[in-house]
């Protein structure tokens, strides 16, 4: 356990949390959008976040103890909850009864995933930083 | 002859399980987001006596072949004893603040342990620097 | 010759000792509030106060223990061992003075 693998996990929860926030805010952004290349209104994505073992190659020590793990998205899904349907005959991407379909995407919700990814991501550079002092510490001991 | 002695020495594992003990601790921060995780912990005075036994009894006897090593070959990056028991000696504990996703992170715990954490080992690097400063000032007759 | 001559050697500061000390022969200047005992006193707080350094950094290492004690330990040993290391120097250069003046 070393301050390279240190580094590599808290880089790593960096990684996830700024994911995160830029599928919150491409959430934001197409909150209204009703039309997209695959057709459709725009459905909103989620990442889909698992712990993996550090490192990878660690095998065996796997099995005796339980080693830290550093954070990956593994997929980002689109979320197929149908979007809520306006009624409004006149607009372009309105179906044959009339009704628009908007994207299933709720602004309070995104809003809330942006403050909790942004916490998190404030923590593992805190994390980040402690790490650079105690190495700074370690490297002062030969002066 | 013994140039440098058990407090060095005790020191030196001071400091090779506070580094796991970051380790672990940057994991669970690191893995705030995910649902499900189940924090872990280092027990910090069972992880020091560990590393003493690790010292002591020079190395423990491996139950299989495919076990750490007393040098903690096969640990990939552990580079010393003390680290490598501290290593075994992980645990996943119940978090404190189950949330919807199953998440059982507390973020500000974590966060308050790793600033305590960062602390003693600066100290414990300070303890080791200092009497080492010592020993050369000696050793160099007053000099430097 | 009486016995009395020698008995009178011994004295009840300095002089020769009635019985010979475990190491060493003693000296005149040895007694209480000489040079030597000075010495040796000052010799054996400067290790206290290394063993006490140790000791605090000790705490320290195995988690528990106190920052600033261990700090103002850890100083009062360097500054004791630098102190001792000058007087030491101090002594040698004197020594070598007199052993470089003519007799």
């Amino acid at each position: 356990m070393d301050f390279l693998t240190a580094l590599r996990i808290s880089g790593a929860g960096l990684g996830v949390e700024r994911t995160r926030v830029n599928l919150a805010t491409s959430n934001l952004a197409n909150a209204e959008t009703t039309r997209t290349a695959e057709g459709g209104a725009y459905k909103r994505l989620d990442p889909v976040i698992q712990a993996v073992p550090f490192p990878a190659e660690l095998g065996e020590a796997q099995s005796l103890g339980s080693p830290p793990m550093k954070a990956e998205i593994a997929a980002i899904v689109a979320d197929q909850t149908p979007g809520r349907k306006v009624y409004s005959p006149g607009h372009p991407d309105a179906d044959p009864e009339g009704f628009v379909v908007f994207p299933n995407v709720n602004p309070v919700h995104e809003v809330v995933n942006l403050m909790s990814a942004s916490r998190s991501y404030e923590a593992n550079a805190t994390a980040i930083e402690t790490l650079k002092t105690m190495a700074q510490r370690g490297l002062d001991i030969a002066r | 002859m013994k140039i440098f002695d058990t407090t060095l020495t005790r020191l030196e594992e001071a400091l090779d399980v506070r580094l796991v003990e970051h380790n672990v601790l940057a994991g669970n921060v690191a893995n705030a987001d995910t649902p499900g995780y189940r924090p872990k912990a280092l027990d910090f005075s069972q992880a020091m006596a560990a590393a003493e036994q690790m010292f002591a009894g020079d190395g423990m006897a491996s139950t299989s072949a495919r076990h750490l090593g007393p040098a903690g070959e096969g640990a990939g990056e552990a580079s010393s004893r003390a680290s490598a028991a501290a290593t075994l000696l992980i645990r996943e504990t119940p978090g404190t603040s189950p949330s919807i996703d199953g998440n059982e992170v507390d973020l500000d715990r974590t966060m308050a342990g790793l600033a305590e954490n960062s602390l003693q080992y600066g100290a414990s690097a300070r303890a080791a620097g200092k009497k080492l400063a010592i020993l050369r000032y000696v050793v160099s007759d007053g000099g430097s | 010759m009486s016995i009395e001559s020698i008995g009178s050697l011994t004295g009840p500061a300095g002089g020769i000792a009635p019985e010979p000390r475990a190491r060493d022969v003693a000296r005149p200047g040895d007694g209480p509030g000489s040079f030597t005992e000075a010495l040796g006193g000052a010799l054996g707080k400067v290790d206290k106060l290394q063993l006490e350094a140790d000791a605090q950094a000790e705490k320290v290492a195995l988690g528990g223990g106190n920052l600033h004690e261990m700090s103002l330990a850890l100083e009062k040993a360097d500054v004791s061992m630098r102190l001792a290391m000058k007087v030491r120097n101090k002594l040698v250069e004197a020594y070598q003075e007199i052993m470089r003046m003519g007799v």
